[in-house]
């Protein structure tokens, strides 16, 4: 080969122009947002049969046919807290609505401290208890507070892994509406 | 044979060392397999550690999941298909062999095959090239030094 | 009033930088000697601005002074003082800033100790190359990294550190060390593109170059490993190394440097393999601006990814124009480089080195494609994937595996050729060493392929090592029948780059038998207690003694007392604990380790005390850890050593100056062949 140098060097800057376009492509990612995209949006949402604090069971039969509100959280969980007016003001607008249910499953916490909590934050909506992380598993959650909008037909329209506020709820309920 | 006797006899050796080691020695404990898998599947609310190794709830979660899968029989593959089934292919954290995860497993020992070829060809040419045929200058020097005397 | 003294010392540093290139250009064009000598005087200028900016960053972090929004964001009126003063750089702009402190300072000490060649060419584009790096980051400084930006309200308290970097005093040294090694690569690079610009590909720059190539390495080494230190005491997840991409980023100049660092030698005995080594040194120069883009670009998830930033299209660029600059030269140039020597059998320690470099390329390709490669599944398939651990480890076994088969057997190679007796000969007693370490592993219950070939191509090397030693003693004691202490510190002196080289050698083969035995070996389990209650794990005993409540401006600390215990022995109490910070969501566990010789004991507060008082507690029982560390200090020591000036012989007569070799240039035989390369 009479120029071995030029050939490796044009190979190398081939490599390297291929790597620049990846790299500049990528350039102002947020990479904890693309990590927490939820892989179950568009698919039916998964079976859960929990207890139900007020007593009997909680299973997703129960919300077919209803836009579904189903958010993980549990009652030592900062941002949780953060998340709870929110949750309040929204279950206040939409508690009368026939086609809308919102379920709290609760996920590593005790039932002692559940209750008391419910009790002193006045929690209108129902509590499923999942303390052997069934559900949470099934719904592939990446921790807390984490909510899904079921629509009606049974499929997830919308996932969020962190903190809800106002806006962010309502549009998961007009999702969950609009998938049917 | 002198000279290869003890080498012979370290080749011995090891080669016994080896034959223990790599002897299959039949199923993995359910714990060795377990541990095995949450090696492999990544912590979802981390950066990139492992089940096995994050601390966080949802991985202690996943590891309670996994001995009860393993002990309610479900195969490797099956366990770790439930998990892409619900996380997504990024829950995996050495990707698959298949498709365009191909290429991270192959183009290492394409890279490293190409450069030892290129070694190896770099040191055959330079070992090939006696000069066999004189040149001007050097029958010039062989004059001059008949010349000399 | 500080953050203009700030911006206007930045406005300076790059103000010199460009006067400077100007000068040097104009001085080289038109072969005036004033013209270079000021040129290289701006170096001075840029070290001084440098350093009066940091100056002023410093003065405002001490007086918390919250008006610049970096000091707000980084400091808070609580902020113990170690941490206000290494909240230089706690943060991108500060870390830009460090960087251009430590690049001052390079080439200022590259302008002085070349000084008295100053109208050399070579010199005069290594100096303007280094002067546009600078420049660059003075520019960043300047637009979107400013450093002394400030608020248009000043907030009473700062916000204060990440929690994650005022707990532990490795704060202080590891992005400082880091920051050494990676800018000193800058040195080589500068003369590099020097020796291409100008044609001359002789071994002047790289005998010139080559001490502040081994700082730069040694203080890289150093920083990985307090880096791997701090992943292991401070982020508490039991281990040290997870394959991280901002890891990876310091790892990658580290291995083209190793390389580098090696392929020098046969440069300089044989003349050889020019043009690979000025693509090496290259390479390793772009791999360090490649690393801060990957660290500060939000690129790809990691635990380094403190802050977004708006710098990773200008990093990107500014790597662009490096690369195909350099790839350029080497395009133009490279084939002129042809070296006359050729290697001559392939049992030679040129080969040797060779697959050495071979090696620890396809690692730098192997870490490089890792990390990237979910960029590269994402472009292609549209979703991400993600390459982590099994990935990383199951590449890159066999390569270290080889490396250590290589450390083994080439300081037994001589130069050139040799016959296949001599080598085996030099190799037996060694091998057999290795051999027999490795069935004795076996027996003693280890079971993992490559657990075994580690630890006997380690013992292999070990052997191989003490031989080395073994013979230079010997070599004296026959000749000069001094004894063994003094020979050993004379053999040493008279050839510090061997022995130094051997030192690290062995520092290498503790690290990576610990690496094997803690991939094969060790306990994690978590236990939940009571106050009183007990646990064993791996014939440790645990017991929960007591908790406490710690609460402060700037946080608040639960620990737990646990006595740790083996057999009956005790070994102390040791106190996990979990911070909450007021302005972070989730707590921040602090381990606490028990390290010992053979074990270390790693406990962390997986939960506090809840409604019954109990605790749920992780342990860890980690092998051999303490003996990475001191791996790394040999490494470290031996790096020093290798620094170190040759003892002359005193017994041979004193040359006159005008035959002697200068105190740098290295005098050991070396083929007879041009110093400069007659362009054909």
């Amino acid at each position: 080969m009479k120029h071995p140098a030029r050939v490796v060097a044009l190979a190398v800057a081939l490599v390297v122009v291929v790597l620049g376009v990846v790299l500049a492509l990528n350039v102002g990612n947020d990479p904890e947002q693309d990590a927490k995209q939820s892989h179950l949006v568009g698919k039916a949402a998964p079976d859960f049969d929990l207890p139900n604090l007020a007593g009997g069971r909680v299973k997703l039969a129960d919300v077919a046919g209803k836009a579904t509100i189903v958010n993980f959280w549990n009652s030592w969980c900062i941002p949780c807290q953060q998340e709870a007016p929110a949750l309040q003001q929204f279950f206040a607008a939409h508690k009368d609505d026939s086609d809308f249910v919102m379920v709290g499953i609760v996920r590593d916490d005790t039932t002692g401290d559940v209750r008391a909590y419910v009790k002193k934050n006045q929690v209108g909506w129902t509590i499923a208890l999942d303390p052997e992380n069934v559900a949470a598993l099934d719904f592939a959650t990446r921790g807390q507070p984490e909510t899904y909008a079921i629509s009606p037909g049974g499929l997830v329209a919308a996932a969020k892994y962190g903190p809800m506020s106002s806006t962010e709820l309502e549009s998961f309920l007009a999702a969950a509406r609009a998938s049917g | 044979m002198r000279r290869w006797g003890p080498w012979i006899a370290l080749g011995v050796v090891v080669a016994v060392a080896l034959a223990v080691v790599l002897w299959p020695n039949g199923e993995q404990s359910p714990a060795a397999r377990a541990h095995e898998l949450e090696t492999q599947l990544k912590c979802p609310e981390c950066q990139g550690l492992s089940v096995a190794d994050s601390q966080a709830p949802t991985s202690r979660a996943i590891r309670t999941d996994i001995k009860r899968r393993v002990a309610a029989g479900q195969s490797d593959e099956e366990i770790r298909q439930s998990y892409i089934d619900r996380y997504g292919d990024s829950i995996l954290l050495a990707p698959e062999d298949s498709g365009v995860s191909l290429l991270v497993w192959i183009l290492p020992v394409v890279v490293l095959a190409l450069g030892a070829t290129g070694i190896v060809f770099a040191l055959r040419r330079n070992r090939e090239e006696p000069h066999l045929h004189p040149t001007d200058a050097d029958e010039r020097l062989v004059e001059r030094s008949r010349a000399d005397g | 009033m500080k953050a203009a003294l700030g911006y206007a010392a930045v406005a300076f540093g790059a103000g010199a930088s460009v006067v400077g290139i100007t000068a040097l250009l104009a001085g080289l064009q038109l072969r005036d000697a004033f013209l270079l000598r000021f040129g290289r005087r701006c170096v001075f200028v840029v070290l001084l601005a440098a350093v009066a900016a940091a100056g002023v960053m410093e003065w405002a972090l001490l007086t918390h002074d919250f008006s610049l929004r970096y000091v707000a964001e980084n400091n808070a009126t609580g902020t113990p003082l170690l941490y206000t003063i290494t909240g230089l750089w706690a943060a991108l702009e500060g870390s830009i800033l460090l960087w251009a402190v430590i690049l001052g300072g390079y080439l200022t000490f590259v302008v002085l100790k070349f000084r008295r060649r100053a109208s050399d060419p070579l010199v005069a584009i290594a100096t303007i190359t280094g002067l546009v790096v600078a420049l660059f980051f003075f520019a960043l400084m300047l637009g979107p990294a400013n450093p002394f930006r400030e608020l248009a309200t000043v907030p009473v308290d700062g916000r204060g550190p990440n929690p994650l970097l005022q707990n532990h005093v490795l704060m202080a040294f590891h992005p400082p060390i880091l920051y050494l090694g990676y800018v000193g690569f800058t040195v080589p690079f500068m003369f590099g593109i020097a020796a291409l610009v100008t044609g001359r590909f002789g071994e002047g720059w790289l005998a010139d170059t080559r001490r502040a190539t081994l700082v730069a390495w040694g203080f890289l080494t150093v920083g990985i490993i307090l880096g791997a230190w701090w992943s292991y005491e401070v982020l508490g997840w039991g281990g040290f190394w997870a394959w991280d991409p901002v890891e990876n980023a310091s790892l990658l100049p580290w291995l083209t440097g190793t390389a580098f660092i090696h392929s020098v030698i046969v440069q300089e005995r044989r003349g050889m393999l020019r043009v690979w080594n000025l693509s090496l040194v290259i390479a390793t120069f772009c791999l360090t601006i490649l690393g801060t883009f990957l660290t500060r670009s939000g690129v790809i998830d990691s635990v380094h990814a403190f802050t977004q930033s708006d710098i990773g299209p200008w990093l990107l660029a500014f790597l662009g124009v490096v690369a195909a600059t350099g790839i350029g030269l080497v395009a133009w140039r490279g084939d002129q480089l042809r070296a006359p020597g050729r290697i001559d059998s392939a049992v030679s320690r040129e080969s040797a080195f060779l697959a050495n470099n071979l090696l620890f390329a396809g690692l730098a390709f192997v870490v490089l494609l890792g990390t990237v490669f979910p960029l590269i599944a994402e472009a292609l398939r549209g979703s991400r994937l993600s390459v982590g651990e099994p990935y990383f480890d199951r590449m890159a076994t066999p390569i270290g595996l080889a490396l250590l088969f290589l450390m083994a057997a080439a300081p037994a190679l001589p130069w050139r050729a040799t016959s296949g007796e001599v080598v085996r000969n030099r190799l037996l007693v060694p091998a057999w060493i290795g051999g027999l370490t490795m069935l004795g592993a076996v027996v003693l219950g280890a079971r993992g392929l490559a657990e075994i070939l580690a630890y006997g191509l380690g013992a292999f090397a070990t052997a191989g090592i003490v031989r080395q030693f073994a013979l230079g003693i010997r070599g004296r004691r026959r000749a000069l029948g001094e004894s063994r202490a003094v020979a050993l510190g004379r053999a040493t002196r008279s050839n510090p780059r061997l022995y130094g080289g051997l030192v690290v050698h062995f520092g290498v083969v503790l690290i990576a038998v610990v690496l094997a035995a803690s991939s094969a070996y060790g306990a994690n389990r978590d236990v939940k207690l009571a106050r009183g209650q007990s646990a064993t794990v791996s014939g440790y005993t645990l017991t929960y003694l007591r908790s406490h409540t710690e609460r402060s401006d700037q946080k608040t600390t639960v620990s737990a007392d646990i006595k740790v215990e083996r057999g009956d022995r005790l070994l102390g109490t040791y106190s996990p604990a979990i911070s909450t910070y007021p302005n972070s969501t989730e707590g921040i566990g602090t381990p606490s380790v028990h390290t010992g010789v053979a074990d270390d004991v790693y406990l962390t507060l997986v939960s506090s005390p809840n409604s019954q008082q109990r605790i749920t507690l992780g342990v860890r029982i980690n092998p051999m850890i303490v003996w990475l560390w001191i791996g790394g200090g040999f490494m470290a020591l031996g790096t020093v050593l290798a620094l170190a000036p040759r003892l002359r012989h005193r017994s041979r007569p004193l040359r006159t100056s005008a035959v002697a070799p200068g105190p740098d240039h290295d005098p050991e035989p070396r083929d007879p062949e041009p110093r400069e390369e007659v362009s054909v």
